[in-house]
Order: structure tokens, then sequence, then C-alpha cells
């Protein structure tokens, strides 16, 4: 409510605009070019009275909500309000061609299912609390840039699971704006059981799919122990975890 | 007097010819969006255009739903209002969702990118059809009070996507009923 009341409040600032620049409009105003530190030269326009009409300077980038220079899914909280066993996820990405040395300014994109098995954004999914829609929400999603020591972290929720699945993380991973690797992990299933267990999950209960039998962790068993991340914590603390993205460049 | 319960919904289209800023805002951000998640299915690059890529695989057409997600927040600034459409007394009208549509685009072309939004109303209570003008009013069929109305007149991009009949004699116990 406060950032629409905000732009009411411009908008109702930005339409008496005119009618100022109007009253202070003379005829013995003089033109001056100012300097600037980027290549456009602005003017500012004085006026005998000793008030000074402000600069025009386009708009910019259309804002986002909160008045962000970047998309807002770029963030580390996903959390957006879903609750859950906290999961604090710092994810290394490193070049396998590279003497597996760190991979910085990786887009390292995730999303997840809530703590009841549903994803934001779609409509009409079938699960524990029956059909749910969440079109237009965006929780438990975002992506991130890795620093320069290769890490990508995120704040969010341990994920709950749906029918025919085990319980896992989606990424997907851009350098330079090219997809590189889209994945999924997932977890020791001796502390999945003991979160899925834990109050908020526990109308769901234990995953009744193992990694092992899901249908795309269970492929291969290679491929399983590359996929799982590695976890500290507990149900009360909340957990962290890492995972190292291999990429091979 | 009630003819049924229906959803309205207004197609926007927008693409390399859209002026606003919010237009080009869903432009710009959906397109640089389309350039990364179309990879996933076109991975060697061998399509150039949306509709090749759904033609080769299926599962392209996710690109509706996972586009969607880098204008979201443009959309929430709309406030729940349909920014074009609007009734005869030039009031927006007010949409319960917005739905993003990818059309077509081209990986190599941006000023191909044409996306469209759908704006659906909430359940809204169709009194009456004049000409091509509906009377509506967002009250509930069944109360009794004096309700609000409005007029929209049926125009290109604008649609009926939901319709129920209103039987007047259920209406009628409805209100026998109410105490």
């Amino acid at each position: 409510m406060e950032r629409k009341n905000f732009l009411r409040t411009f908008a109702l600032v930005a339409a008496t605009g005119p009618m100022i620049i109007d009253g202070c409009k003379k005829d013995s105003a003089t033109k001056s070019t100012t300097s600037t530190t980027g290549t456009t030269t602005s003017t500012t326009t004085s006026a005998s009275s000793g008030c000074v009409v402000t600069p025009t300077e386009t708009e910019g980038p259309y804002p986002y909500v909160g008045g962000e220079a970047t998309n807002p899914l770029n963030r580390v909280d996903v959390t957006d309000g879903q609750t859950g066993v906290p999961l604090s996820i710092t994810f290394l990405v490193v070049n396998t061609n590279d003497n597996c040395n760190v991979v910085s300014d990786a887009r390292v994109d995730i999303w997840h299912c809530n703590k009841d098995g549903y994803y934001s954004g779609y409509a009409n999914q079938p699960g524990l609390l029956g059909s749910k829609s969440y079109v237009g929400e965006t929780w438990l999603r975002g992506y991130e840039l890795s620093d320069s020591n290769g890490a990508a972290k995120f704040t969010t929720i341990y994920p709950g699971w749906y029918g025919g699945r085990a319980t896992h993380i989606h990424i997907e991973v851009y350098v330079n704006s090219v997809m590189k690797k889209t994945s999924q992990v997932t977890f020791l299933e001796t502390i999945s059981d003991v979160v899925h267990v834990s109050t908020l999950y526990a109308a769901h209960g234990v995953n009744p799919v193992r990694n092992a039998s899901d249908s795309v962790f269970g492929d291969s068993a290679t491929d399983l122990a590359n996929e799982i991340m590695t976890l500290v914590g507990s149900v009360s603390a909340g957990y962290a975890g890492t995972y190292t993205i291999g990429l091979a460049l | 007097m009630y003819k049924a319960k229906i959803k309205l919904v207004y197609k926007q289209v927008i693409d390399a010819s859209s002026e606003t800023s919010f237009e080009k805002a869903i432009i710009h951000a959906s397109y640089q969006e389309f350039l990364l998640k179309s990879q996933a299915y076109n991975a060697e690059g061998k399509f150039k255009t949306f509709s090749r890529m759904k033609a080769n695989d299926g599962r392209a057409n996710s690109l509706h739903y996972k586009l969607s997600f880098s204008v979201l927040h443009f959309i929430e600034q709309l406030d729940n209002k349909i920014p074009v459409i609007k009734d005869n007394l030039g009031n927006k009208l007010s949409f319960d969702t917005a739905a993003f549509e990818l059309i077509e685009s081209h990986i190599e072309d941006s000023s191909l990118h044409k996306v469209a939004i759908n704006y659906q109303t909430e359940t809204l209570t169709l009194i009456d059809f004049m000409g091509d003008y509906l009377l509506l009013t967002s009250a509930d069929a069944k109360s009794n009070e004096p309700s609000e109305t409005f007029v929209v007149k049926m125009q290109p991009g604008l649609s009926i996507m939901n319709y129920q009949e209103i039987n007047q004699f259920a209406i009628n116990n409805l209100q026998l009923e109410t105490p």
C-alpha cells in the first residue's frame, strides 16, 4: 500500500508540474548549459526571480515495483512469505574444464515448490490442499549472479513435495546469457524425512517417492550421488545447504 | 432481469509498435527472458522463431508461463486496472487475473517479438444487452439492494470468457429465502 500511495502522490506532483513551470516562465529567463557526468548535456533555465526550473531528464527504465533498477526476481531471499524450515543455500559455480576454477557472473535460477507441494505461477495444480492456482505469484523463485568467489546464495525454505516426484529444487545456469545447465538437486532422505514430519510439513508427511525410484533422479545412481545438496543444521535451527554446480565451459 | 453471470476478458496485444512505457517494459523484459529461457527448447539455436520451437518440441509452450515471471512486476503496478479498455464513463475496468501469452518471437530479431496480456475480470452480473453495449454490475444477482451498474461496449479484443445463465425462478426463490 505504501508504494501505491507513493505512486499516487507522484502522479499528483507530476500532474501539477507543468503549471509550476508555466508560472515560473519569464521573458528574461536565460538558458545556460551545465556540465554533466554523462555524455549528454542537460540544460538549466534560470529565471530573474532566482528560482530554477529543474532540468528535464529521461525517465529511464520503467521502474520495478519497489523502484528497483533490476528485476525483483534477482534476489537472495526468495521466501516471499512462504512458511517452512529455513534453508540457506550456497551454490558454487565452477568450470570443470579449467581446473575447477570458480565462475563469476553466472546467472543461477532456482525454483521449487512450497511446503505443501505447490509452485507459484501455475494454475489448477492438484495436491494436498486440493486444486490450487497461484498465477501472478513468484514465491520460491529467483536468480542470482555468482560473485567473485563463484558463489550464488539464496535464502528459502526446505521444499515440500508433490505426488510422483522426489523432493527437489530446479536450477538453471547461464553464462554470458547462454544456457549452460538445466538440472535438479535433491537432499539426503534421512534429512527430508525429518523435515517432512515436522510441524509445518506434518499434514503431508514423508514423501513416498524415494530418490532412487524417482523418474528424474532414479535413472542413474552416479548422477544421483552428484545431485544431492549437502546440508547441515536442524529443523529448529534451519539448514544450510551447499552444492557445487560444475560446468564444462 | 438478470441474464447471466459472466467474466470478461480483454486481450492487450503488445509488439514493437507499442508505445506506452508499460508496453515497452513488457516487450523488453519478456524478450530478454525469451532469449534466455527459449534455449531449453533450442539448444543448438536451429530454430529462430517461437513457432518453430513449438512445432519441434511441444514443451516450448512452457515459455508462456516461464516468461510471465519477467513481467509480473509490471502488471502488479497496474493496480488491477486494465490499462486500455474503459467503460462508457471512461473508468478503467478492474481485472482479477492477468495471463501472459507469448504470441511470436525471433531469437535474432526483437522487432518480431509479440506478446499479449489477457486480463480477466472477476465474475460480473450481466443485466442486459443493448445493441453492442453490456449493462453490468459487480453486485451479486440475488441482492435486493439497488446495485451500481456500468456499461461496456463490445469491441475488438474484448470477449466473454465465461457465461452462466441465471435462472430467474432460482433468484426469486433466493430472494424469498432472504430473512
